[in-house]
C-alpha cells in the first residue's frame, strides 16, 4: 500500500542523486573514484542495517519456514517423532475439520466480500469527493485509531449490545417487533460475522484509499469529458488504476478473517468452530505438527485464494503492477 | 500525500471535477459513516457500562463508581499491567531504534522493494500462523522456556513493519543534500545524524516508538501462544471474560481506563504525524 508511494518518489529522488553523483565524480579520476564507490557502498547498506536484516530473517523466515517443516512430523503418545510423514496432513481432514474449514472459507469470503462492497465506495468518496481536508484527516485517523486498541475488550461489548438484554433486543421488544428476545442475535454465525466486519473494516479501507489517492484527478476529467458515464469512469479508470490497493486490501481482510479468533470465541459462544479453534484446542493437547499444519493450512490457503483472486483481476486491469512495484 | 494537488486542479477547473450519480455517492458516504459508528459505538457503551450498577444486564442504569472501586481494591491485575507496561516501552523503544536504522538505510538500498518486502512479511501472515511458528521454533525446536521474553519477541514481530512505514513517511521524504551538505562542511557521519537527520526525523521516530508501544499492548493473539505461563493485561482480561462472569464488571473499567489513557496517547501521534510533519 504504502510500499507504492515509496517506491515511486524514492525512484524520482534516485534519478536525481544519480545526476548529482555523477556530475560530482566528473573530475575524478581512477583510484580515487573506486575508493569512493567502496565508501559510499558501506554507508549504502551499513552494518546495523545488515544485522537487524538477520535478525529479521531467524525471527520471521525462519519460523515459517520450520512451521513447514514441522507439519510434516507426527504426534505419538504426546511425543513429536521427527520422522517426515505425511500422516499430519491427512489426518486434517479425515477428522470433521473438513467442515471446518469449509466454514471457516465461507465466513472469511463472505465477510471480505461486505467489506468490499462498504469499503471501497467509502474509499473512492473519501479520496475524491470529500472537498475538506479536515474531514479526510478525522476520517483516516478514526480508521486508523482501532488498529492499536484492544480487540477483545472492544467485543466482548457486543455481547452486552447483542445478548438477550441487550440493546437491540430491549429496543426491539419496547418498540413492538418483537415478544421475545431475538436469539440469533448473540453466540452465532450472523454476530460472528458481524464481529469480524467490524472490527476489519479499517484495514479494508485504508489500502484501497491510497491507491485511489494516487490516481491523477485529470484523468477522471478526461473520461468525464470524452463522456463516459460515472459507472464506466468507475469501471474502466478507477477500479483498473486502484487494482494493487483491492487487493492488499483483501489481503488485509482475508487474512485475518481466515485466522480469525477472537470474534468467534467471544460472539460465536462455542456454536461457531473455525480452523483457529482447532489450532487452539490442538496446541492445548501437545500435538504440535496438527498446530504446525493448521497453521501452514491457513497460510496455503490465503495463498490459493490469492491466486484465486490475482486470476479474477486480470479481468480488470493489470494486477501485475502491485507486485512489479515490490521489486523496486 | 496527493492532497495538495488534487485541491490546485480543483481550484482551476471546479466545474469537471467526477461525477457520480448523487444516490450512489450518499450511499458509499453514509455506508463509510455507519461503519465508523459501529466501530466506535461499543467504546462509549463499553465507558458507560463501567459506571453503571449492573453491566451484565446489559441497559446502562443507576450509575455508580463501584466497579471502579472494586477494581482498585483488587491487586491481581497489577502485575499482568506492569508486565504489559515493561513490554511495551521496551518492544516500542527497540522498535524505533530498528526502524531507524532500517528506514534510513532502506530508501539507499539498490532492491528496496525486496528488503521491505521482507520486512511486512507479517502484515500478510496471519498472527496465529505466526504466534504458532514462532512457539514451535521456540518450544519444540530449540526446548526453551517461554515467558515474558518470547512474548516481547512475538510483539516486536508484529510491531516493527508498522513502526518501519511509519520511519518511511519521513526518511523518503528526507532531503539527503543535507547530509551532503554537512559532510563538505566537515561534520563527522555521528555529528551529520544527530544535528541533522534526528530533528528532522524525530516525529517520526517518535511515532514509531508510540505505535509500538501500542500494538505490543494491546495485543492477544501472539501472547496466548508465546505467554508460557506469564500474563500480560490483554491476556488477563481474555482469561476472566472467557472463565467467570463475575469478573467481567471489573474488566469493564479497567478498559476504560485504558482507553482514557491511549486514545489522547494516540491522538498526540497523529497530530505529531500529520499536523507537523506536513507542515514542514
Amino acid at each position: 500500500m504504502r510500499a507504492r508511494d515509496a517506491t515511486c518518489s524514492k525512484i524520482f529522488w534516485k534519478i536525481e542523486m544519480q545526476q548529482i553523483a555523477s556530475a560530482a565524480e566528473m573530475p575524478v579520476v581512477g583510484r580515487q573514484s573506486s575508493l569512493y564507490a567502496i565508501r559510499a557502498k558501506l554507508t549504502d547498506m551499513n552494518v546495523a542495517a545488515t544485522v537487524i536484516l538477520l535478525i529479521w530473517f531467524a525471527l520471521v523466515i525462519v519460523p515459517i519456514v520450520i512451521l513447514f517443516a514441522f507439519s510434516f512430523f507426527s504426534t505419538i503418545q504426546f511425543r513429536t517423532v521427527y520422522t517426515p510423514t505425511l500422516d499430519t496432513w491427512v489426518g486434517l481432514f479425515s477428522s470433521g475439520r473438513w467442515e471446518v474449514t469449509l466454514r471457516t472459507l465461507r465466513i472469511a469470503l463472505t465477510v471480505t466480500a461486505i467489506e468490499l462492497a462498504i469499503a471501497f465506495p467509502f474509499a473512492l468518496w473519501l479520496a475524491k469527493r470529500c472537498k475538506s481536508n479536515t474531514s479526510r484527516a478525522v476520517c483516516l485517523a478514526l480508521l486508523t485509531i482501532p488498529f492499536f486498541l484492544d480487540m477483545s475488550s472492544r467485543t466482548i461489548v457486543w455481547r452486552a449490545i447483542l445478548g438477550q438484554s441487550g440493546l437491540i433486543n430491549t429496543i426491539l421488544i419496547n418498540i413492538g417487533v418483537v415478544n421475545t428476545p431475538v436469539e440469533w442475535l448473540l453466540y452465532s454465525e450472523v454476530a460472528v460475522h458481524f464481529g469480524m466486519v467490524v472490527s476489519l473494516f479499517p484495514s479494508m479501507v485504508m489500502p484501497i484509499y491510497l491507491a485511489i489517492n494516487l490516481i491523477d484527478d485529470t484523468l477522471i476529467e478526461a473520461s468525464n469529458d470524452l463522456g463516459a458515464s460515472p459507472w464506466q469512469t468507475v469501471s474502466r479508470i478507477i477500479i483498473p488504476l486502484s487494482l494493487p490497493g483491492i487487493m492488499a486490501g483483501i489481503v488485509f481482510c482475508l487474512g485475518p478473517a481466515l485466522a480469525a479468533w477472537v470474534e468467534p470465541g467471544m460472539l460465536g459462544g462455542g456454536f461457531v468452530n473455525l480452523i483457529s479453534n482447532s489450532i487452539e484446542s490442538a496446541y492445548s493437547a501437545l500435538r504440535y505438527p496438527v498446530v504446525a499444519a493448521l497453521s501452514a493450512f491457513v497460510i496455503l490457503l490465503l495463498l490459493a485464494l490469492l491466486g484465486g483472486m490475482y486470476l479474477i483481476a486480470r479481468r480488470f486491469g493489470d494486477p501485475s503492477s502491485s507486485i512489479s512495484v515490490l521489486k523496486g | 500525500m496527493q492532497t495538495q494537488d488534487n485541491l490546485g486542479l480543483r481550484q482551476i477547473s471546479p466545474k469537471l471535477g467526477p461525477s457520480y450519480a448523487p444516490i450512489w455517492k450518499q450511499l458509499s458516504k453514509w455506508g463509510g459513516f455507519v461503519m465508523l459508528a459501529v466501530i466506535y459505538f461499543p467504546l462509549l457503551w463499553l465507558v458507560l457500562l463501567s459506571i453503571s450498577q449492573n453491566p451484565l444486564g446489559g441497559i446502562p442504569g443507576s450509575f455508580s463508581l463501584d466497579h471502579y472501586r472494586s477494581l482498585f481494591s483488587n491487586s491481581a491485575w497489577h502485575k499482568p499491567m506492569l508486565a504489559s507496561l515493561v513490554i511495551g516501552v521496551v518492544v516500542g523503544l527497540i522498535c524505533a531504534v530498528a526502524a531507524t536504522i532500517i528506514g534510513r538505510a532502506l530508501p539507499t538500498m539498490r532492491s528496496p522493494g525486496r528488503v521491505l518486502l521482507m520486512f511486512v512479511v507479517p502484515l500478510f501472515v496471519p498472527g496465529m500462523s505466526l504466534g504458532a511458528a514462532l512457539f514451535i521454533v521456540a518450544r519444540a525446536v530449540l526446548n526453551l522456556k517461554l515467558g515474558f521474553w518470547s512474548i516481547a519477541l512475538g510483539h516486536f514481530v508484529w510491531a516493527f513493519p508498522f513502526a518501519l512505514l511509519i520511519i518511511l513517511v519521513v526518511t523518503i521524504r528526507f532531503d539527503h543534500r543535507l547530509v551532503e551538505a554537512g559532510r563538505d562542511l566537515g561534520a563527522s557521519d555521528w555529528r551529520v545524524f544527530w544535528d541533522i537527520e534526528f530533528p528532522i526525523l524525530m516525529p517520526g521516530i517518535v511515532s514509531a516508538a508510540l505505535f509500538g508501544f501500542l500494538m505490543s499492548f494491546n495485543e492477544v493473539m501472539r501472547s496466548i501462544f508465546l505467554r508460557g505461563t506469564a500474563e500480560t493485561m490483554p491476556v488477563w482480561s481474555w482469561i476472566q471474560a472467557a472463565a467467570q462472569q463475575s469478573q467481567v464488571p471489573i474488566i469493564f473499567s479497567l478498559a476504560s481506563l485504558v482507553l482514557f489513557v491511549t486514545l489522547p496517547l494516540l491522538c498526540g501521534v497523529f497530530w505529531l504525524l500529520f499536523a507537523r510533519v506536513g507542515r514542514s
